[in-house]
């Protein structure tokens, strides 16, 4: 696979904050990064800063080995063959469909300009607009206008903000198909800046997780998923709930028993949370014969995947109050009353320990 | 995001702009500050006191009758149930194409002693002579001011309205699930909110009244306006007028500052205008009262000095007045199509350059460059002279030098120096609406074509010009009838011979012989409708 871009300690300064700080990240050809993080955490001033819209304090930006921006000099906008998808479309509300569309190709002949057209109008089936102003198309249209338009001029790279953030909730997962389709249809090399980790699920080859100007972690969303790298990267993808626990040569000490760990593997630390994702974490029906109660029941709602309960420590039962928990997430199909007390217990695994 | 050019012609050719544009009146004040004290003091032992006093007598009148017809039509209008309402609401706006002089004349001439009032009323009781009856006699100080007040006051009037029917219905409903009725509510709620608005549009009014010149001249009220212009064109005392003019520009200065002062923080943004309203209800006898109030208004803001005005064309029109209309109507044209060009391009460059450039002062230019609406006409016309008078000796001492025949006052006697002051006073018309039309294109569009390999040249020509041309015609327009229709900076910059329609206007007045350009008068009100058809749309738009 060849490496399509590169960027080596980017920083980027705006009235004296900084927005981002040192970030490295390199892109293969034909791969989809999604780009995740909370709001102002730097990820569409690192997309403004491929594009050419924002101006990099330190750092470099190379795509195709064309260093774009390094210290000493900046290629505009214009001339670095990266295409954007604005999150408002940007399209021209004074050019028709087909106008907006050949917007980037006009230094193509005539001929060339109608075939490439003419293709995008089929592959994203808007044939029947071609000659129709964008407020008379409906969101999911203007989106793929507004992709057409960018894939026109074939750029080399594509930056999508926030694409789908317009899109009635319901559309939203087919339309994330159909597009990733057609970006590998293209072979096209894409990076889209979310704040919701499902569409990176869906959409995304790889994942970079942002915050506050810095990158937490770089890889493919189901290695991120299995293996986060620490506390705040688990606690943004919301992958599981907060156990605390008391690390010693025994294992873990927690109000939910003692787990049974490696130690070794866990090196100095004496206090940590264990990531506990929903599976893992059992309700033991029987609990007047066999099991004390440990939790008790905070909060129900109801989901596809059977009730979901958040749980907290017993106040009684709490020997040590950095140990107590709350919010651990229970999914289960028995029916619980708010305030039941319930035993659960965590199913062995590959444990997960972080500090904050 | 950072704004995507740094030209650095068009950074240096957007602060030349801004700096030509700024510069005479920095001249005019600079020279009639230092001018000497002593010129000063013999102005304030004489005249200076006299013409203070009227000036600000005649403004607080003009602004206490304003408001008076303004406040109480815009209330009458968008909270009661009065009939014909919605005819009047435009209606009321229509007074705002009369120049006051002309309304002035027409009065004068119907009102006065040999007017025709007066002759029928002596027909009628058999009265002899002037001491035999009492008449106002409209040819003073109060007499102009209700003059100016007549058709000045749709500015209120519309920014109040304005104001009314932007308000948060909820508040009102609010206040009458307090308890309240429906005028008190209107006292205590709708009134109080809308003050801000009230004050924008009464320091306009205002600002017009300081610069009027025609209707005090004619009625012979002596105000810091006609002191400039006399002392000029009469006693040809470029220093007194200067100082005059400094003196005037400073007290327009002071009313804009109180104006910003007064505003800041007073804004109510309303969220449910379209609520629908519960209007009062009006008795037959208040029915009567309110249409009265406004059709008063109407009739004699507008409807009465149009009829006039078209009678005396029915009657004294013929070939002589057309081929005198068509000769200075197109030298109106002349100088209004040069001038409304010239501000549009500056408006679009500047107002570019603060949306596009990456100069971290870019919106400088622009805000400089309008600064000269709240300029007086007169003062303007001054600003003109004492910079481009010693600019065009300089070029012909050069010119000598060099030995080349001397090129005369190619700067300050030619169309050059009515052009330039006529760009330095509109320009913030020109300013306003393209900035409006600009910040109505999403930011995302000024990145949009760089994404797809188009320079600024493209961006420009491709999306930003087709986008702003709505906002380049009607900016273009603004500023084309308001050139059309300025008096004294022509009057007081026009080279020998050369006689605009407002200035043809403007001396056939004094000559007390309007009726000779009573088609051109008309020609000036119908293009002074213009903007007022086109405010109106985009307020219904709304």
């Amino acid at each position: 696979m060849t490496v399509l871009l590169t960027i080596q300690q980017l920083s980027i300064t705006l009235q004296d904050n900084v927005v981002l700080s040192e970030l490295d990240l390199s892109l293969n050809k034909g791969e989809i990064l999604g780009l995740v993080g909370a709001s102002g955490c730097g990820k569409t001033t690192l997309l403004n800063a491929i594009a050419g819209f924002s101006k990099p304090s330190h750092g470099k930006i190379v795509i195709d080995e064309l260093t774009l921006s390094d210290n000493n000099s900046c290629v505009p906008a214009e001339n670095r063959q990266v295409g954007m998808i604005f999150q408002d479309y940007a399209l021209f509300p004074h050019l028709t469909v087909q106008e907006n569309i050949a917007f980037g190709i006009s230094k193509l002949s005539k001929a060339e300009q109608d075939k490439q057209i003419n293709d995008l109008l089929t592959i994203l089936k808007l044939e029947e607009y071609s000659n129709s102003y964008i407020h008379q198309l409906s969101g999911g249209q203007q989106q793929r206008v507004a992709i057409a338009r960018a894939l026109a001029p074939k750029p080399k790279l594509l930056l999508l903000d926030e694409p789908f953030s317009n899109i009635d909730a319901r559309l939203r997962n087919e339309l994330m198909v159909e597009i990733r389709q057609l970006l590998k249809q293209f072979d096209m090399t894409a990076i889209f800046v979310t704040h919701n980790k499902d569409e990176v699920f869906t959409f995304a080859d790889k994942m970079a997780v942002m915050a506050q100007g810095k990158l937490l972690q770089f890889d493919a969303p189901s290695v991120i998923c299995q293996q986060p790298n620490s506390y705040q990267v688990a606690d943004f993808l919301q992958l599981g709930s907060w156990l605390p626990c008391q690390l010693d040569a025994t294992g873990a000490q927690s109000l939910l028993g003692l787990l049974d760990v490696d130690t070794v593997s866990i090196e100095q630390q004496d206090f940590a949370y264990l990531l506990v994702k929903p599976a893992q974490l059992l309700l033991d029906t029987e609990v007047a014969e066999n099991h004390k109660a440990n939790a008790q029941v905070d909060y129900i709602s109801v989901t596809e995947q059977g009730y979901h309960y958040y749980l907290s420590s017993l106040e009684s039962s709490v020997p040590d109050q950095t140990l107590s928990f709350n919010k651990l997430s229970l999914y289960s199909d028995s029916v619980l009353s708010l305030k039941q007390q319930v035993s659960v217990s965590v199913k062995a695994h590959d444990f997960l320990f972080f500090q904050k | 995001m950072i704004a995507l050019y740094n030209s650095k012609t068009w950074k240096l050719s957007s602060y030349i702009i801004a700096l030509v544009l700024t510069v005479p009146v920095l001249v005019m004040l600079v020279g009639g500050i230092s001018a000497s004290t002593q010129l000063f003091s013999h102005l304030w032992q004489t005249v200076l006191p006299t013409y203070l006093e009227n000036t600000l007598l005649l403004a607080f009148l003009v602004v206490l009758l304003a408001l008076i017809f303004g406040v109480f039509s815009a209330a009458i209008i968008t909270q009661t149930n009065l009939i014909f309402k919605k005819q009047l609401r435009w209606l009321l706006l229509l007074p705002l194409a009369m120049p006051a002089y002309l309304v002035a004349y027409l009065y004068t001439d119907l009102f006065d002693y040999a007017g025709p009032v007066q002759r029928s009323l002596r027909a009628w009781f058999g009265w002899q002579a002037p001491s035999d009856y009492w008449f106002f006699d409209i040819r003073t100080l109060p007499g102009a001011a209700l003059m100016l007040a007549l058709v000045l006051f749709p500015y209120i009037y519309m920014l109040t309205r304005g104001a009314f029917e932007q308000q948060d219905q909820n508040l009102i409903r609010a206040s009458r699930l307090l308890g309240l009725t429906a005028k008190q509510s209107f006292f205590k709620v709708a009134l109080p909110l809308a003050r801000p608005a009230i004050a924008v549009a009464a320091s306009l009014v205002l600002m017009e009244t300081l610069a009027d010149f025609a209707t005090v001249q004619y009625f012979a009220v002596n105000t810091l306006t006609t002191a400039i212009y006399d002392t000029w064109l009469g006693y040809g005392d470029l220093g007194a007028a200067n100082a005059l003019a400094s003196v005037l520009m400073l007290l327009v200065l002071f009313v804009v500052l109180a104006e910003q002062r007064s505003r800041a923080g007073l804004r109510h943004q309303s969220a449910r205008p379209n609520l629908s309203r519960e209007l009062i209800q009006l008795s037959f006898s208040q029915q009567v009262i309110g249409s009265i109030f406004c059709w008063t208004l109407v009739i004699f803001g507008f409807l009465l000095p149009l009829t006039l005005l078209i009678v005396m064309a029915v009657q004294y029109s013929d070939v002589a007045q057309l081929s005198m209309l068509m000769s200075t109507g197109v030298n109106s044209l002349k100088i209004s199509v040069i001038a409304a060009t010239v501000a549009v391009l500056i408006a679009l460059s500047l107002g570019l350059y603060q949306r596009l450039h990456s100069d971290k002062y870019r919106q400088f230019p622009l805000q400089i460059s309008g600064f000269g609406y709240a300029i007086p006409g007169t003062v303007l016309a001054m600003a003109m002279l004492s910079t481009l008078g010693p600019l065009d000796h300089w070029l012909n001492d050069i010119a000598e030098f060099l030995g080349f025949a001397p090129p005369g006052l190619i700067l300050s006697g030619s169309l050059f120096a009515i052009i330039f002051a006529l760009v330095v006073r509109f320009s913030a018309i020109a300013n306003g609406t393209i900035i409006s039309g600009i910040k109505q294109i999403p930011q995302s569009l000024d990145y949009a074509p760089a994404s797809l390999g188009v320079n600024l040249t493209g961006s420009l020509t491709k999306v930003h010009l087709p986008i702003l041309t709505p906002a380049i015609l009607v900016a273009w327009l603004l500023v084309f009838v308001e050139a059309m229709k300025e008096l004294p900076a022509v009057l007081l910059l026009r080279p020998f011979n050369f006689e605009t329609l407002s200035s043809q206007i403007y001396q056939l007045i004094s000559d007390e012989m309007l009726e000779q350009g009573a088609l051109g008068a008309i020609l000036i009100v119908l293009f002074g409708l213009l903007p007022i058809v086109l405010l109106n749309k985009s307020k219904e738009k709304v």
